[in-house]
């Protein structure tokens, strides 16, 4: 498991949270719950946009939080992509550019080439000038994906990425990402409460609620043997949702 | 025309505006982001020359600047000057009471881009210089150009802050707002109107060329 | 705009900026009493013409400019309109020497075109425009720290008249606010300096009568080399004395050491 992502994390105060898991290189591990069930605190965490009381969070072979060790790089130091819910693009930056900031391990002359090629990874030839404001919400959420890409992380983190969407882009982007996944890899991350992203998306799932996970296993075993009647509630709440 | 007044109430305003804009950037910025607990404290400070007369004002800097004071002493000992009514006394003076103009539109700016693109630059590895320069600078731009122009128009027009550091010292701190006092004192109502004239079109000026920019600046990000 | 660009641009302002900022030249800031306003311009300008040098002149109460040079302004000579204020920076080391007596000054009651008040230097007319009810606003200088409104309260008390004037007084603050005021059209009139009255800016404005020197104490006026004076300021000093500045100064009403009315 040197190579996947390892997380352990534990505190009670504020947001509780009690949660242990590890995703393996190329697999994509889900977070489903409601909201307060502590899915998008666990993200913000390996991401390094929290710091979490106590735990320990590996990847790829090195440490990012080790609260024994008193180890907690900041987010600029961990090789983690993260795809905003609401894509926070840089609104006064053109897609290219958007993607080009976060190329900044490659060297100044080839990065123009790297975005391009990132660009047109999530087909958005053609759209490298536009500017976020100039974009669909569905050409945003790629150019979020593009630039999450840009860094080549050891771990791809996606909160919540088809929300803002409308039903029939969101079939669509889902469809692009499921392809793209299969030459990642890195572990994934997905937090969302909709099932169908789990099933189209994640190998794994881990059911959350109030800080703890309930059940965490392969997505076809989740679905059809929940362990109790709370998680198929859950579960169910999370179809009813989509 | 008074135009060494003119001059110097220019240069007073142009030096404020450089030295007290880049501080107000920093300021602005940490006050925009940190949580630190005694932050109400730090703005109330701030802004207090904005909700103080400037006669209070200017008693304390008279005060903390005289060669009584430990503040003047050492100004004295280090400069060989002292720094009542001269003219660096005055551009201390005018950096402190524009305190609050400079910092205030630049903290708002700030405030407005908003801690998520600041996450979403560090998880794209960019430093925290870097996220200042490319993506916060860029963004609060329509801030600090308002900061700066308030700054810039409220040292032309402050009097009674310079009228207590500064004396009236031609070519040293008779400002132009002093300068057209003095005139309406001398019975020459003549120049008091011009001076007061070229004063109005300057500032008129100043404030509709940032409204120009900051509305260009809006029509780019729309 | 590239960083670069943009600290090019910042040092550029700045060096643009500091080495005007930057004083050139002996050309001595000089502290004067309000009432010296225009006879003292005048005497600069027959300074500059007769040496080619030039002074810089600065003109406000008396009280006020003692209280800035105690604290340190850079002022290399001073004219006060009382000599109280020169002995006491004399005390304090502030000054080159005892200071000389340069005039004695006179206070004269002023009225505006128009007004309903008479220019009677006996203040009788004062006296009848406060009991029929012509007088609204009456202006003088601010008696705590300009001598010249120090004297107008005297010449008042003197008449008996400072009670019932009290509370119809605007202040200026110095003696040349004070004319300002009184002959703004929005006061009936006011007692300030007769050196003010006799300049032509003013005398165009309304009608002007000294008041007796019986009714004050003598506004005896000091000036003073301040410690640090320079060349010029020394020089200015010497020309305040001789023929030449002392013409203009009788010129606006001023009675001259050695001289009588």
């Amino acid at each position: 498991m040197d190579k996947g992502l390892t997380v352990r994390l534990h505190q009670q105060a504020e947001i509780p949270l009690d949660v242990a898991f590890s995703v393996a290189p190329g697999e994509a591990m889900a977070l489903v719950g409601p909201s307060g069930s502590g899915k998008t605190t666990t993200l913000r965490a390996i991401a390094g946009l929290y710091h979490a009381a106590e735990g320990r969070i590996a990847c790829n072979g090195a440490t990012w939080f080790d609260s024994a060790a008193g180890i907690h790089l900041p987010a600029r130091q961990r090789r983690a992509g993260l795809v905003f819910q609401s894509y926070a693009l840089f609104p006064h930056l053109t897609a290219l550019a958007n993607v080009m900031e976060a190329l900044n391990d490659t060297p100044r002359e080839t990065r123009r080439e790297a975005a391009t090629a990132l660009l047109a990874r999530v087909h958005l030839d053609g759209l490298e000038d536009r500017r976020p404001a100039q974009l669909s919400g569905g050409e945003q959420q790629r150019v979020a994906v593009a630039r999450a890409l840009a860094r080549r992380p050891d771990v791809l983190l996606l909160d919540e990425p088809f929300s803002a969407v409308d039903r029939v882009t969101r079939r669509k982007l889902r469809r692009e990402l499921a392809e793209l996944r299969r030459d990642l890899p890195m572990p994934m991350v997905l937090v969302t409460h909709d099932l169908d992203d789990v099933t189209r998306l994640a190998d794994r799932l881990c059911v959350m609620h109030k800080g703890r996970i309930l059940q965490s296993g392969s997505v076809s075993d989740v679905m059809t043997r929940p362990a109790s009647a709370e998680i198929a509630e859950l579960l169910d709440l999370a179809a009813d949702d989509a | 025309m008074d135009w060494e007044a003119f001059w110097l109430t220019i240069r007073l305003g142009g030096l404020t505006v450089l030295l007290l804009i880049p501080a107000a950037i920093l300021t602005g910025r940490w006050l925009a982001a940190t949580r630190m607990r005694g932050r109400a404290i730090v703005e109330a400070g701030l802004a207090l020359p904005l909700v103080l007369p400037p006669t209070v004002v200017g008693f304390y800097l008279m005060i903390a600047f005289g060669s009584g004071a430990w503040f003047g002493q050492m100004f004295e000992r280090l400069f060989g000057q002292t720094l009542v009514f001269t003219f660096e006394g005055l551009l201390l003076a005018s950096l402190i009471v524009n305190i609050p103009f400079a910092v205030q539109p630049i903290q708002r700016a700030f405030e407005a881009v908003g801690p998520e693109l600041r996450e979403a630059a560090a998880s794209c590895g960019l430093s925290r210089w870097r996220t200042l320069w490319r993506i916060e600078l860029p963004l609060a731009w329509p801030g600090i150009l308002t900061g700066t122009v308030l700054t810039f128009a409220h040292t032309l027009g402050e009097f009674g802050v310079v009228l207590m550091v500064g004396g009236s010292i031609p070519g040293e701190t008779r400002t132009i707002a002093i300068a057209i006092y003095d005139r309406v004192q001398a019975f020459d109502e003549a120049a008091a109107g011009q001076m007061a004239a070229v004063l109005l079109l300057v500032s008129l000026a100043t404030i509709a060329a940032s409204y120009m920019l900051t509305q260009r600046i809006g029509r780019r990000y729309g | 705009m590239k960083s670069g660009a943009v600290l090019r641009f910042f040092v550029l302002s700045l060096a643009m900026l500091i080495p005007a900022a930057a004083r050139a030249g002996d050309v001595p800031a000089i502290a004067a009493a309000s009432d010296l306003q225009f006879a003292l311009t005048d005497v600069a300008a027959a300074f500059k013409t007769a040496t080619g040098r030039e002074v810089r002149l600065a003109f406000g109460s008396s009280g006020n400019f003692f209280r800035q040079i105690g604290q340190g302004a850079p002022f290399q000579m001073f004219l006060s309109a009382d000599e109280a204020f020169v002995q006491r920076l004399a005390e304090a080391g502030l000054t080159a020497d005892e200071g000389t007596l340069y005039a004695v000054g006179r206070i004269a009651i002023v009225v505006p075109q128009g007004s309903p008040l008479a220019a009677d230097g006996t203040l009788d007319d004062l006296a009848a425009a406060l009991e029929d009810g012509r007088l609204k606003k009456f202006a003088i200088a601010n008696p705590e720290h300009a001598p010249y409104g120090a004297r107008a309260e005297e010449a008042l008390r003197h008449a008996g008249l400072w009670d019932a004037i009290k509370d119809k007084l605007v202040y200026g603050e110095n003696v040349s606010q004070a004319a300002q005021f009184a002959l703004s059209g929005n006061a009936q009139g006011g007692i300030v300096a007769w050196s003010l009255a006799l300049a032509p800016e003013v005398a165009a404005r309304g009608a002007h009568a000294p008041v007796p020197e019986t009714m004050h104490m003598p506004l005896r006026q000091r000036m003073v080399l301040l410690q640090g004076a320079g060349e010029t300021a020394r020089r200015f000093h010497s020309f305040m004395q001789e023929d030449e500045a002392r013409a203009i100064m009788r010129r606006y009403g001023f009675v001259l050491p050695g001289e009588t009315m």
